[in-house]
């Protein structure tokens, strides 16, 4: 089974293209065909649009697909009301393309910038971090009474619970394991339920007319422009985010329009609703949604907050860590065990889906993410030049 | 020695190894012209470039193990060698200031004596040194490696790669046309590609240096 994608997201350029064979090494899904000094060639229905490939060709030879045009159009279009939402892991990164080091929090010349290059409405993706980490907290809450036996749950999905808010993953899932899809979250990505509040909720408090509302979303990720445009995120009945563009980009389109980035004094995103508990802040590198939709659980079933939680490597298997949380269920009267596993890279995800398909998994929720890091290492961030791995 | 004597320049196992080399380099310059501008026709030749890459890379491991078994068997032949190239003496940049005489518009009184290779091979015999260990150090890694270095390293390796096979490869038809189509210098071709001799006249003019030494043997 593959996907339906609309448009291919990721391209290589044979004219740049040196064969030097790199990018199939750090595919996760065997996507790329060819061998060294031949033209490599992407098959895009095993392609989970990661872009692990670009940041990773020492050519530049593997680029995405850019709507950067479709925005500036959007900008300079009087009737449209362009609202836009920075994810957590661009923030640490924007700054690079500037000459500033890696990892210098840039959030607030960010949202300057933004408000300069014409949005109207700037936001923080943060919010619907936390919206995304409490669906999928209480999400798992119900698959742990439904598998107690406590009645009312059983509608409530299988364990162990797998997040969702890597699209990477989600298609490789689709694409590889269709029976594991029960298992995964039914919690949207922060990106798409922040883009159905900015149609639905936002529209209506701002007095704006959906059809006229143009929703982006600034991403450290290519796999999210194939995300935004699934048929099924449509909660206004317009698409909840119109174009994601990546850090590159918006660093691109800001340096297009001329504005000292370096210079910019700095500035607060627009508040949707109140603020964000800045559990999110952690989004962006891997353990960051399972740690905090483990918290929230946690808060929700035994009233008390969960101290450090200490993951440890699976012996073997170096981007695989686990932890076990106890958890006191007030309303049972019996402490729980949670087993957590953490996975980044689809390349080691397959043991663990094989083992849960098999009955023999001991995890009850399971964090993957496609990037090896998390996030902050995806496919949409600036590309590094580094002479060592 | 009468005026029809020979002296012996390059030995049996010189010679193949000088064939050896000389073959494999056209594989590998060929090659890697073919795939790096995508000349179909010079990739068609290998079976298009994914072939093109495997010729290459073995006929690199010839280029590797052809001068490394080379050296091992001699040993003190190839010290003398590398002895005599790099030992630069006044006689050696008078030879590079007159250019051995061999350029129609540089005036030339006299060449100064020279030793069994003249100034200008004994530089294009360090630079093809030098050039080779960088074209194997970059292209180790370009092959083994590829995977798992940096691929800003791997940038850089094709850079050194590039750029170097661009000079050697000058450097090597630069040497082609001195050893087999300029009128004077030519005279040696035979001595490397056939039977190892040399006239002992011309030796006498083009080497003195060494000459003498053999007429001390002598
Ligand atoms: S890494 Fe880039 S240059 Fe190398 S084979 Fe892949 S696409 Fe081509
Ligand atoms: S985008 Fe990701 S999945 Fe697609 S070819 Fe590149 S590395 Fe492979
Ligand atoms: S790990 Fe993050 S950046 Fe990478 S594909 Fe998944 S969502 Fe995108």
């Amino acid at each position: 089974m593959s996907t339906f994608t609309s448009r291919d997201i990721i391209h290589v350029d044979p004219s740049i293209c040196k064969g030097c064979d790199h990018c199939t090494s750090v595919c996760p899904t065997r996507a790329i065909h060819g061998t060294i000094g031949e033209k490599h060639r992407i098959d895009h229905r095993k392609c989970v649009n990661c872009g692990q490939c670009l940041i990773n060709c020492p050519f530049g030879a593997i680029s995405d697909l850019s709507a950067l045009d479709t925005l500036v159009q959007a900008l300079n279009d009087p009737n449209k009301y362009v609202v836009i939402q920075v994810a957590p892991a661009v923030r640490v990164a924007l700054g690079e393309e500037f000459g500033m080091q890696p990892g210098t929090n840039v959030k607030g010349k960010m949202f300057a910038a933004l408000r300069q290059l014409g949005f109207d409405q700037v936001y923080d993706t943060e919010f619907a971090a936390d919206l995304t980490i409490m669906e999928e907290g209480t999400e798992l809450i119900h698959r742990i009474y439904n598998y107690a036996g406590v009645a009312g749950f059983e509608e409530s999905g299988p364990l162990p619970q797998f997040t969702s808010c890597c699209p990477a993953w989600i298609k490789y899932a689709e694409d590889r394991y269709p029976h594991i899809l029960p298992h995964i979250s039914s919690a949207k990505s922060p990106q798409q339920m922040f883009g159905a509040i900015a149609k639905t909720y936002a529209a209506q408090k701002l007095d704006v007319d959906p059809a006229k509302m143009y929703s982006v979303s600034v991403m450290p990720c290519t796999a999210k422009k194939y995300e935004c445009d699934r048929p099924e995120f449509i909660a206004s009945g317009y698409k909840d985010v119109d174009v994601v563009i990546t850090t590159r980009e918006l660093a691109n389109l800001i340096k297009q329009q001329g504005i000292d980035f370096r210079n910019l004094n700095d500035e607060e995103a627009d508040r949707l609703i109140g603020s964000s508990t800045g559990a999110a802040t952690i989004f962006g590198v891997t353990g960051g949604v399972m740690e905090a939709a483990l918290r929230t659980a946690y808060e929700l079933l035994s009233g008390k907050t969960l101290g450090k939680i200490e993951f440890k490597k699976v012996r073997g298997l170096k981007p695989i860590r686990e932890a076990t949380v106890e958890i006191p269920v007030k309303d049972l009267g019996v402490t729980v065990p949670v087993n957590v596993c953490i996975v980044h890279g689809l390349k080691h995800v397959n043991g663990i889906i094989e083992d849960v398909l098999a009955g023999r998994s001991k995890y009850h929720f399971i964090e993957v993410m496609n990037c090896p890091g998390g996030c902050i290492n995806g496919g949409g961030q600036p590309i590094r030049h580094e002479m060592y791995a | 020695m009468n005026a029809n004597a020979k002296v012996l320049k390059h030995s049996g196992q010189t010679r193949t190894m000088h064939w050896l080399h000389l073959i494999v380099c056209i594989l590998l310059a060929l090659t890697g012209i073919g795939f790096y501008w995508d000349i179909n026709w010079i990739n068609n030749l290998f079976g298009g470039p994914a072939n093109a890459s495997i010729v290459h890379r073995w006929s690199a491991v010839i280029f590797v193990l052809g001068p490394l078994l080379y050296i091992l068997f001699n040993f003190e032949r190839f010290s003398r060698f590398v002895d005599t190239i790099s030992n630069f003496t006044k006689d050696d940049f008078g030879w590079i200031k007159t250019m051995g005489g061999y350029i129609p518009f540089i005036k030339v009184d006299e060449v100064p004596p020279q030793d069994k290779y003249n100034a200008g091979q004994k530089v294009l015999g360090g630079l093809i040194i030098i050039g080779c260990l960088l074209m194997i150090i970059t292209g180790f890694p370009m092959w083994v490696w590829r995977g798992v270095v940096a691929p800003g390293f791997l940038a850089f390796c094709y850079n050194i790669h590039f750029w170097t096979s661009i000079i050697l490869i000058l450097l090597v038809l630069g040497h082609f046309f001195l050893a087999a189509i300029h009128p004077k210098s030519r005279v040696e071709f035979s001595a490397m590609m056939i039977d190892g001799y040399v006239d002992a006249d011309i030796t006498a003019e083009h080497n003195e240096k060494w000459y003498a030494t053999l007429k001390e043997v002598e």
